[in-house]
């Protein structure tokens, strides 16, 4: 068997089930990228501990990697474990770094497959594996089938599309220059690369689930003025980011702060307290409450048991829908507390805490964990792994879209703008499968009469 | 190779005849023939020295988009070629129409002829171009055979048929030919032939004695030094009128009165296509070819038609220049019989029969060029085969060869198929001054070439690589050479010892230097893929019997019998998934293997 000649990457524990998670990279570049990234050569089959930089020289986290040469490791080849916090953010930024570096995305069971066509598992073991691929790609396929059938796939169609009209303007000149074509409008070209590459950067930019990877799932702390909602924030943050006092009102601007909980990463908001007949600068904070509530993910909703139950604005208690709101029922340390009765919310998951005592917060933390895990494909690895590669095949595409820019300003040899243009339906090609070269010529030949 | 040969053809004075236009080359064909020249193929070299104009096409543009294109003298390109094939050892020729296949236990052994001689072979190469139940329109009328003034293989199609192999119809064009002296060329533009001509053959690896074989072996028939005293072709357009006749008689057509089955190519359409489905271009451009140095014809390229005779008539005295002209011959369609490609393997044998091979438009392609290549193909194939040494495959990326094969095997076709440079992945690992290092393994394993030539190719590669290795190395002012080179393009300045070297070698470094970044990406995609292009897939594998393959997968794999992992992984419907577990699994049975031993 030959042996593999490119260098794999990606996420090898199911996450949510533990704090961490493990990157492993098996392939002739792995020494290599690892000196890059530590700095140092790695010692084999020794835990080192040490700062994972981007390659921009960013710090992403510190990590406990080991490295095996080529005899010692389950592959067969060079490879190398790294393990990160099990936030998917933090394991996105590493996959897309190493990808940055040379690496590409595994295919479905690849490391297994490496293994074993590396001499490293006999056959009952490889059988075992088959299976294993089989449903694994099952799985992928279904997740990403559904993404596909939704927005981003119908985007990317379009996108391929118009991309295949460029390329072949460009293609009918180089494979018919002896044809009766009009005369080259390179304008038309220019301009449709020129959108192409700014919807690619937005298509890299709002897709949602890149956004809640990188930004952390937005959670907005809400309720009645003098609640307890900064206090609860000042909690799960762990030191006191927001002002607390006594007075109500004491929020009037938005306080974010980003925390990890289990595996998951979130945007944790505070706001200003509603005030059911708030006049001038008060209503402004209020509805800027609410806007923020109405594009939440999860809506921390903070009650305060010693209080009668406010009545809420109806723009907001339409929002509260059992899987995004989790209500705290603050301020149970207090006596009067048991006299609160919620029954309006019976339908919301509700957690008794004290934001002074800390109790209860461990229960609400739990709870949004449990939360947060409805954000994330039941099978983290296979749809982080998928995601890891739209982002990496999008940002290919970008980059091959500004070299053919590039060098159409510089009125660049055409056969080169046209391997660029490749590259970048190669990379659109990575999410919605192999493009056919039959569907640029289609377009070629309805565009152009040729044949003389 | 020294395999003893027998060809036979239903008239042998028109082997090599161009039943198309008298020219060869043009974009990727061009490639095509330098690739063939390069595996010991006759048309380069054929039609150096019967091209009566030469030209560069894309002269502007990048080597790997450079090809070259020439008008030959079409009798002499095909008696040339004839006496070639008369001098040629161990290849008996022989005139007889062949009628039918003789086949025993599943293979081919032998075939029948209409002179009742059956001939018996261990290997035979089908090569019927528009022959098999050729059929032609000319309006309503209808003329049975391939060609003008020619037959039909009419039997042979049963005989195939009843084998097992599937066959479909296909339709092509051809225009009028007109007499030159009944032109008037002052109302056209002239088109010349390069003051510098670009040859097809590499005449710098050859020696004198492989150049002029036939020329030297007998009388001389050629009066003329190659690229000398070229003809021009002439360039007019059609008119309103001409648009107003077509569309007048369009039901006339036998392409638009439904009267041919046959599925026409795209890029070669009809003068009624293109006033029909481009309705809002007013003229078209017409160019009439010489057909020859010693005679008058005439043909317009452009102008294919399949109107009645007095429609065509009138077609053509609408276009100026030619109101006076006279027709030779009309122009016709014709439609035949082709061979599902995907019926063969990548060495061009049937997956149903074993020992027969196809090659040409019998699978679906259209062009001298691509029937040549495949003609190489499937006779060196041929004879491995009679000698049970492992077949010639040309992959994907070695050249535009393996783009046609593989894409003919793996994806069939609809239309008749003809290359373009845009069906490759690799086209800048494509310029045709590499075509020699490209085909080097294949000439050197299958005894293509002389000796002396490989030779001369491996001392020219050395070159090529020294130079290419020197100037990324040896700094000059402000960079290495290659840096000045890359910055400075077409003006810069070679080393001295470099400019002394010759062109070829020089362009190639050039060349390689100049598209560096571009070249190394492509060789980096081909690397990658050619892992699975390697492995080779059993042919009794049992796909229906893979646990985890899914059952659409294994279906079309069985039918498709792909040859390689690669082959079968561009097999549409066949997902990464499936080849993973295909992967795993003739793993496995290379591992059994290598325990048993
Ligand atoms: N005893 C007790 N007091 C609490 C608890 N949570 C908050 N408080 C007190 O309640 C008061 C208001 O707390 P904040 O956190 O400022 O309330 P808030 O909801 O942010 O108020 P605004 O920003 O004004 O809308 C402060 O005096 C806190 O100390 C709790 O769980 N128990
Ligand atoms: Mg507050």
């Amino acid at each position: 068997m030959p042996r593999s000649s490119d260098t794999i990457a990606a996420l090898a524990t199911p996450a949510g089930t533990s704090a961490l998670a493990l990157v492993r990279v098996s392939g002739p570049d792995t020494a290599g990228m690892a000196q890059d990234i530590f700095g140092a050569p790695p010692p084999p089959r020794h835990a080192l501990h040490g700062d994972y930089r981007a390659k921009d020289g960013r710090l992403v986290d510190d990590v406990v990697a080991t490295f095996f040469p080529a005899g010692n490791s389950f592959t067969g080849e060079d490879s190398l474990e790294i393990s990160c916090h099990g936030n998917p953010f933090i394991a996105q930024t590493i996959l897309e770094d190493l990808f940055a570096r040379g690496g590409r995305p595994a295919g479905p069971g690849e490391f297994t497959q490496r293994a074993f066509l590396n001499g490293r598992m006999d056959l009952s073991q490889a059988e075992a594996v088959m299976d294993l691929i089989h449903a694994r790609s099952e799985r992928a396929l279904a997740a990403a089938n559904q993404q596909l059938r939704g927005g981003l796939g119908r985007r990317l169609n379009d996108l391929t599309e118009r991309l295949l009209g460029a390329l072949a303007r460009i293609e009918a000149y180089i494979d018919f220059p002896d044809e009766d074509l009009p005369k080259e409008d390179r304008a038309i070209v220019r301009r449709t690369l020129e959108s192409l590459a700014s919807e690619t950067d937005r298509l890299l930019a709002t897709s949602h689930y890149g956004e809640l990877l990188r930004d952390g799932i937005k959670t907005v702390i809400i309720g009645a003025p003098n609640a307890g909602k900064s206090s609860l924030l000042n909690r799960l943050v762990g030191h006191e980011r927001a002002i607390v006092s006594a007075e109500p009102g004491t929020t009037r601007d938005f306080i974010e702060e980003r925390i990890i909980v289990g595996p998951h990463c979130l945007r944790l908001i505070d706001t200003a307290g509603l005030n059911p007949a708030p006049g001038g600068i008060e209503k402004l904070g209020m509805e800027k409450s609410l806007e923020r509530a109405a594009e939440a993910d999860i809506i921390l909703l903070v009650l305060d048991t010693t209080a009668p139950l406010p009545t809420l604005p109806e723009s907001l208690t339409k929002l509260l829908t059992p899987n995004r709101v989790l209500v705290a029922l603050n301020k149970t340390d207090l006596l009067k507390a048991q006299a609160f009765d919620i029954k309006v919310y019976s339908s919301l998951k509700s957690v008794n805490v004290s934001a002074v005592t800390r109790a209860g917060i461990e229960s609400l933390v739990t709870e949004i964990i449990r939360m947060a895990d409805a954000f994330q494909p039941t099978s983290q690895d296979d749809v982080v792994a998928i995601n890891a590669r739209h982002a990496d095949a999008l940002t290919r595409a970008k980059v091959s879209l500004q070299t053919a820019l590039a060098n159409l300003a510089a009125s660049g040899p055409v056969e080169l703008l046209a391997s660029d243009l490749r590259g970048t339906l190669a990379a659109y090609g990575d999410i919605l499968g192999k493009v056919d070269n039959e569907r640029m010529l289609d377009q070629l030949f309805a565009t152009f009469c040729i044949g003389k | 190779m020294g395999a003893s040969t027998l060809l036979l053809s239903g008239n042998i004075d028109t082997i090599a005849q161009m039943s198309c236009n008298p020219a060869i080359g043009g974009q990727a064909k061009g490639q095509m023939v330098r690739e063939l020249d390069a595996l010991g193929g006759e048309m380069a070299i054929n039609t150096d020295v019967t091209g009566i104009q030469f030209r560069l096409l894309n002269e502007s543009k990048g080597p790997a988009v450079q090809a070259p294109r020439a008008q030959c003298d079409k009798k002499a390109y095909q008696f040339r070629l004839k006496h070639t094939l008369e001098l040629q050892p161990n290849l008996q020729i022989f005139q007889a129409t062949v009628t039918g296949l003789l086949f025993k236990a599943g293979k081919v052994v032998g075939c029948q002829t209409n002179l009742d001689i059956d001939f018996l072979g261990q290997t035979i190469v089908v090569t019927t171009g528009t022959f098999l139940r050729g059929l032609m329109h000319i309006g309503q009328n209808k003329n049975e055979g391939g060609r003008l003034g020619d037959f039909s293989a009419k039997s042979l199609s049963s005989s195939l048929t009843e084998a097992g192999i599937q066959l479909e119809r296909l339709k092509t064009g051809t225009p009028p030919r007109l007499l030159g002296r009944s032109i008037d060329f002052s109302k056209m533009e002239e088109q010349k032939g390069d003051t510098h001509p670009t040859f097809f053959a590499f005449h710098d690896t050859r020696g004198p004695e492989e150049m002029f074989h036939v020329e030297q072996s007998g009388e001389r028939r050629i009066g003329w030094a190659p690229g000398s005293e070229q003809v021009s072709c002439w360039m007019t357009h059609t008119t309103a009128q001409t648009a107003e006749i077509v569309r007048a008689n369009l039901s006339k057509s036998a392409m638009y009165s439904g009267e041919i089955v046959g599925v026409g190519p795209r890029y070669c359409p009809s003068i009624e296509d293109k006033f029909v489905r481009f309705a809002d271009k007013p003229r078209h451009l017409l160019f009439l070819e010489p057909e020859g140095r010693s005679t008058n014809e005439y043909y317009v390229n452009g102008l294919s038609t399949s109107l009645p005779f007095d429609v065509q008539l009138d077609l053509v005295h609408s276009i100026p220049g030619l109101e006076k002209a006279q027709l030779l011959r009309p122009a016709y369609a014709v439609e035949y019989d082709f061979a599902h490609p995907t019926q063969l393997f990548p060495s061009l044998e049937s997956k149903k029969v074993e020992n027969l091979f196809f090659a040409g438009q019998i699978n679906g392609t259209s062009g001298y060029e691509e029937a040549a290549v495949q003609g190489l193909v499937a006779g060196v194939n041929a004879v491995n085969k009679v000698r049970a040494t492992a077949p010639m495959l040309i992959q994907r990326n070695e050249g535009y060869i393996g783009v046609l094969i593989d894409d003919l095997v793996s994806k069939g076709t609809r239309e008749p198929y003809r290359m373009f440079t845009s069906r490759a992945e690799y086209r800048l690992l494509f310029n045709h001054g590499s075509a020699e290092f490209r085909f080097l393994d294949h000439a050197k394993t299958y005894n293509l070439l002389s000796n002396n030539r490989i030779k001369n190719i491996e001392a020219k590669q050395a070159k090529v690589t020294h130079w290419v290795d020197y100037l990324e190395k040896t700094r000059n002012t402000g960079g290495t050479w290659a840096d000045a080179i890359r910055r400075d393009r077409v003006g810069a300045v070679l080393p001295e010892e470099l400019a002394k070297e010759s062109a070829p070698v020089r362009d190639e470094v050039v060349y390689r230097v100049s598209y560096q970044g571009y070249l190394a990406r492509e060789q980096r995609q081909v690397e990658k893929l050619s892992q699975i292009e390697k492995i080779r897939i059993p042919a009794d594998f049992d796909y229906p019997a893979v646990r985890g393959l899914r059952r659409e997968s294994a279906l079309k794999l069985a039918e498709f019998k792909p040859m390689t992992l690669g082959q079968a992984s561009r097999i549409s419907g066949v997902n990464p998934a499936d080849i993973s577990i295909l992967m795993v699994l003739i793993g496995a049975g290379a591992v059994r293997a290598r325990d048993a031993s």
